[in-house]
This record gives C-alpha cells, sequence and structure tokens, in this order.
C-alpha cells in the first residue's frame, strides 16, 4: 500500500497525469496519477489514505520546489492537473463522507484586475491539500467576497492582486468583511503586495507563494 | 556626453561619465497631460504630447514611445478590457476560441493602434534627434500566451510542436514590428518579454531563446540597438537571456542588480534597471527614491549600465519623485552627499552645541561637500568670505565638510537638507543656491539687528 501511494505522490509532484501523457519524458508510457488513484481504490486502500499520503504530498513537495525557485509555473500545472485528474475518482466519495475537505478557502482576483495566474497557482496548492475552493474569479468586486463569506462560514479568504493600481482594491475588501465577520481570516498575494501593506490595511496574512497561504491555513486548521 | 551617444557608449561598455537614464514612462506620460491611460493610449497626439512632457521633465537619455503589451495582440484579435490607469488587459485569447493560427495575418504598420505610434515616434524622433527613442515590442513568448491563454504552459509538454509553430509566428510578428519602429526612427528597439519569467532555464532555452535570438538578429543587421527587458523575477533566466546576444538586458527590482551585472558582464552585454516601482517611486518620498536610485547606480558602475525603473512606471506616481530621480542622475555632489550621509546613518549623529553659539558674535556656518573641490561650495564659500570686509569681527564664518562626522552631526543639528548651504545663526538662509551679495549681506543684516536688538532688549 505504501508503495502505491508513493507512487501516486510522485505522479503528482512530477506531473505525470496518466498513461497517455507524454510528460514527464522519463516516465512516458507508465501510468499516471489517474491509473494508480483508481488501482489503489480498487486495492482497497482508504480514500482519505490516497487523500493524505498520497496525492496531497505530490504537491506539498511541488509548492516547496516552487518556492525555492527549483520549479516554475509550467510545472506546477501540471502537477495540479495530475491531481484534479486523479481527484475525479475521488470525489464522488466526498458526498458519501468518506473523505472530508480540511475547511473553505475563498478565492479572487480584486476588482479592477484581470490577471489570474498567480490566484490560479494558489487556488490549485490549496485545493490540491484537501480544501474546499471558492473561486470568485477575477474583477471581483468587494461585496462579492462579503457574500461570498456569509454562504461559506468559517472560511478563509484570499485576496490577489498584481497591479499596482488595484492592491488599493484589499484594503476595502479586508475592511468590509471584517466589519460583519471579525473572525475571519484573510490572506493576501500578489507582485505589489507584502508585509507591510499586510499590516496597513489589517489582513491576517501575507503569503509570499502558494504553499506560504497553503502552511497558514493548514495551520489554522488543525 | 548625453541621450543616444551616452548610451551607445553605455551598450558599447565603455565608460561613461554620468550614468545614462531612462525613465519606463508608461502611461503615467498620461498623467503629466491630464489624461487617462485609455485616452492617452488610443491618440497619437495624446502620446506625442505625454512623452514631450516626459522628456521636458525628467530629462533622460533615453525614453520608450509607448509601453502597451496588448498593442499587437488587439490586431491580432484578442479582446481587450479598458482601465482608467492601466495598459488595457486582454480579456480573450483567439486560439483558444477556435480561431486558426493559419487565419492570423502579421499586423500592417497602419493596423489597430500601430499607426498613431508609429506616428507619435516619429515626431518625437523629430523634436529630439539626440535622445535615444525606445521601440517596445512584445516578445514572443509573452504575445503566444496573448493569443492562447494559459493552456501554453501545460502545452509545452503535451503539444510543444504547436507551440513552436505559435511562436514562430509571433517571432515574425516582432521582427516586422521592429521594422516599422526602425523605419519611424526608434534607436533602440526592446524586445519585452514578462512572461518568460515564469518559466524554468530548460524550457526557456526551448521556447523563447530561438524566437528573441532571431529578432535580435534581425535588428542588429538593422544596426540598431536591442534590449530584452523582463519584469517579474527572471532571475533563474538571466544567463540564458544572455545567450541570446541582445545588446542590453534590463531586468525588474526583484533581482539582484550586482547578481545580473555579473553575469551580463561576463557576456559583454549591458545592463539595466532596476529602481523599485512602488515601494520608492509609487509610495516613497524624493529621499527614498534618490536613495534607491544611487543604490542602483553605485551597483551598476560606469561600465555597462542604464540607470531605469524596474519595469513601466505606475501612473500615479509623483512627478517629484521622478525628477528627484533625475536631478540626482546628473549632480554628482547630490550624489556624494547621499552616499555620506548614508554611512553616517549608522553612526551616533547626537551634537553638543553649546560653545558653539557666542555672545558677541555672529554665526555664519556654510555646509558644503568641500569647498576645494566642489564647485559651487567654493563659490558660496566665496561668496560669504567677500562680505566679511562688511562687518568685520562681529561674525564668524565655519566651513563644515560633510565628508567628516562631525559636520554631519552639525547638519542634523541644525535640519540642513542640501549642499550647499549657509545658516545664520543655526538657520538655513540659503540652500542650493549661491545668493547674490546684496541678497547675503541683507540677511546678515537682518540677523545681526535680531540677535543684538534681543540681547539689549533682554
Amino acid at each position: 500500500m505504501e508503495s502505491l501511494l508513493n507512487e501516486i505522490a510522485h505522479c503528482v509532484e512530477f506531473g505525470k497525469i496518466d498513461l497517455k501523457s507524454p510528460y514527464p519524458p522519463d516516465m512516458k508510457g507508465k501510468e499516471g496519477a489517474a491509473e494508480l488513484t483508481k488501482k489503489a481504490l480498487d486495492e482497497g486502500i482508504p480514500a482519505k489514505d490516497i487523500l493524505e499520503k498520497g496525492l496531497i504530498v505530490g504537491m506539498a513537495k511541488i509548492g516547496i520546489k516552487f518556492r525555492a525557485n527549483e520549479v516554475f509555473v509550467p510545472q506546477v500545472l501540471m502537477s495540479a492537473k495530475a491531481m484534479s485528474t486523479a481527484m475525479e475518482h475521488i470525489k464522488p466519495l466526498f458526498i458519501t463522507g468518506a473523505v472530508k475537505a480540511k475547511g473553505t478557502f475563498i478565492i479572487g482576483t480584486v476588482a479592477g484586475d484581470l490577471h489570474d495566474i498567480g490566484k490560479n497557482l494558489v487556488s490549485m496548492m490549496i485545493e490540491g491539500n484537501g480544501w474546499n475552493v471558492v473561486d470568485l474569479g477575477v474583477d471581483v468586486k468587494p461585496e462579492k467576497f462579503l457574500e461570498a463569506v456569509k454562504e461559506n462560514p468559517n472560511s478563509y479568504v484570499g485576496l490577489s492582486a498584481l497591479l499596482t493600481t488595484t492592491m488599493v482594491q484589499m484594503e476595502k475588501i479586508v475592511s468590509l468583511i471584517k466589519e460583519d465577520h471579525p473572525e475571519t481570516k484573510i490572506l493576501i498575494g500578489g507582485a505589489p503586495v507584502n508585509e507591510n501593506f499586510k499590516n496597513k490595511i489589517g489582513a491576517d496574512f501575507y503569503a509570499p507563494d502558494p504553499q506560504g497561504a497553503v502552511e497558514y491555513i493548514n495551520a489554522g486548521a488543525a | 556626453m548625453k541621450g543616444l551617444k551616452l548610451i551607445q557608449r553605455a551598450i558599447n561598455l565603455q565608460e561613461v561619465k554620468r550614468i545614462p537614464w531612462v525613465p519606463f514612462v508608461g502611461v503615467h506620460a498620461a498623467k503629466l497631460i491630464n489624461k487617462n491611460a485609455s485616452e492617452f493610449l488610443k491618440s497619437e497626439e495624446l502620446i506625442y504630447k505625454g512623452v514631450s512632457e516626459a522628456i521636458t521633465k525628467y530629462n533622460p537619455d533615453g525614453i520608450p514611445i509607448l509601453f502597451d503589451l496588448q498593442l499587437e495582440a488587439e490586431v491580432l484579435g484578442c479582446e481587450l478590457i479598458w482601465a482608467d490607469e492601466n495598459p488595457p488587459s486582454v480579456v480573450s485569447h483567439p486560439l483558444q476560441k477556435g480561431i486558426l493560427l493559419s487565419d492570423l495575418r502579421i499586423p500592417n504598420k497602419t493596423d489597430g493602434r500601430i499607426g498613431i505610434t508609429l506616428n507619435a515616434a516619429k515626431r518625437i524622433k523629430n523634436d529630439h534627434p539626440d535622445l535615444a527613442v525606445y521601440g517596445l515590442i512584445t516578445g514572443p513568448f509573452t504575445l503566444a500566451l496573448h493569443l492562447l491563454g494559459t493552456d501554453i504552459f501545460m502545452k509545452m509538454f503535451m503539444e510543444p510542436d504547436e507551440i513552436r509553430m505559435i511562436l514562430d509566428f509571433c517571432t515574425a510578428v516582432g521582427k516586422k514590428m521592429s521594422e516599422y519602429y526602425i523605419e519611424a526612427g526608434c534607436d533602440v528597439i526592446a524586445v519585452v518579454d514578462p512572461m518568460t519569467s515564469q518559466i524554468d532555464p530548460m524550457n526557456f532555452n526551448q521556447f523563447v531563446s530561438p524566437y528573441v535570438s532571431e529578432i535580435f538578429t534581425y535588428i542588429r543587421s538593422r544596426e540598431k540597438i536591442s534590449s530584452f527587458f523582463v519584469c517579474g523575477n527572471a532571475e533563474q533566466n538571466i544567463e540564458e537571456m544572455c545567450k541570446c546576444k541582445p545588446d542590453n538586458i534590463s531586468i525588474d527590482e526583484n533581482i539582484d542588480l550586482e547578481f545580473v551585472k555579473n553575469i551580463t558582464l561576463k557576456h559583454k552585454i549591458s545592463f539595466g534597471g532596476n529602481i523599485k516601482l512602488t515601494v520608492s517611486l509609487l509610495l516613497g518620498n524624493e529621499n527614498d527614491c534618490q536613495a534607491d536610485a544611487l543604490s542602483c547606480m553605485d551597483k551598476g558602475g560606469l561600465k555597462g549600465f542604464i540607470l531605469a525603473p524596474g519595469c513601466d512606471i505606475p501612473m500615479d506616481t509623483p512627478v517629484i519623485n521622478l525628477q528627484a530621480v533625475s536631478n540626482l542622475v546628473f549632480d554628482e555632489y547630490q550624489q556624494q552627499v547621499i552616499r555620506t550621509m548614508d554611512n553616517a546613518d549608522a553612526e551616533e549623529t547626537e551634537i553638543d552645541l553649546t560653545g558653539h553659539w557666542k555672545p558677541d558674535k555672529l554665526n555664519i556656518d556654510i555646509f558644503t561637500l568641500d569647498s576645494s573641490s566642489c564647485a559651487p561650495c567654493k563659490y558660496m564659500v566665496e561668496a560669504v568670505n567677500k562680505i566679511i570686509p562688511e562687518f568685520g569681527k562681529v561674525v564668524e564664518i565655519k566651513e563644515f565638510k560633510i565628508k567628516e562626522l562631525e559636520s554631519i552631526k552639525m547638519m542634523r543639528a541644525l535640519k540642513v537638507k542640501n549642499i550647499p548651504s549657509i545658516c545664520i545663526e543655526g538657520e538655513v538662509v540659503f540652500s542650493s543656491q549661491i545668493p547674490p551679495r546684496e541678497k547675503l549681506i541683507t540677511a546678515v543684516k537682518e540677523k545681526l539687528d535680531q540677535k543684538f536688538a534681543k540681547k539689549i532688549n533682554g
């Protein structure tokens, strides 16, 4: 069982989606995360274990490599694709209660900003760590974030911005959410923001990379 | 030496007396003429006026005509959303919507906003023949991403041949755009390819190097200067960027300039950068901007370095911040003052002023870099010395050379901000400019009257 879970983690880490995927070249013609996950379920390995000891382990490894500049956006996207393809087999078990999400994470790129690469990376990494993600998309108005918080009590909120002109939106969103839901933890990220800006606007956490966001919310959920 | 000649000297890695300065004025030029970004980017007249205003205000050696990486994408069928304070954003990708690569055509010089941009470039070059005018083109990888969306990242692994065909097309577009800008009179063609910061050196080598190299070869064949701009942290790819053989590499604020200097100079390529866009230019004050610019200049050095912001300047950047940088570039004395002050920062700067003031004399303190080596300082000291006969021994004159720590302490105590300055009885009366004799005499008389009237009354 352990070796199969390790193989699944390896597939996710190196972005091996399925048998027909030519990537990575050294795994060409081999089974990928999709087939191995199905095999593990067929062998009776609990879905919770496949998720926690296989898929999430692979995503955490790629997240750490991304933070260390050992891999870049394309590799993370391949890992996320391997993860999400494998998850197709696991997701039905969420409904039965065999697998539970760690919590809910709401994410969006703030109003006026249409950049989604960073937001999507964070979204994928967090989903890949066993969280339910509510992705509000790009150009999201403050009221929409508030609405999502109301609909998903006890959720975390992630705000993304790439532009110096849109990062100021974050302050509005933080104060709007905190006014009614002071307990809601709000994370910010994106090229122009930093720790000082986080302090200035009263957000709870500045994540310099996706793994930082994962670690912060995992610590809160523990 | 100034402008294009100075830039050429830096590009040729010859030592310069003054570091060239190229503010990447993008939509900030719109702010200078009180227009918003979208009206600015759509009008030849406004681009011309805005960039002209930037030249007047910031006294640059080189300037970009337009910093808008959506120009080619728009012509090729990407839909844009316009903003008041930023260049537009691409919101749809034709190759993702079912349009075939074979349906796309290389833009003509009158398509979309290309015509107005080229006309603005011609007018700017005509007005400023000695200035290095930069024409910016969208790099092949970034243009391919506009056409295909972020699918490009995974397709590099899954369908590399398709990506190569798209990149071939984008390279042809880049060469054509370079040709248009060169014909319009541009001296430097900057290939701006920010999305390459998101990939690793191996993918860069496969999906960026061959394509941009072709564009740089073309620019070289037209005997113009090429520059490779990568906004975004492309630290991992600097070495690969050099191998593409541009004449210059300009980098983002996230990358250490010394790191870049070491690599680029090893490849005999000039480099530029990287004043911080938000922390310094947008949100900082004049002192922050000068300190940041000086730090870049000191790291960059006099060989092969061009001072520039890390990427295009945010629209709302205060004009005084950029003027402060411009003034610093041209004022060697101010550079020395900031360096000296910085060095003194770590030291104890309190000073005991007891004994400095004399009950029967008027203190005239002159703050200089050193009157023996700094011309304005020399004239300031001379101006004061020349009026001594008017007052005799009642005035006591002292020069504080800020090369010495004691002088810096004194400067701080008296809140002197500029060099050279004259303080009379501890108050800054003349700063930077040498006062005319009569003005100086009047000021001294006033202070004498105040001091001794106070004494008599007291």
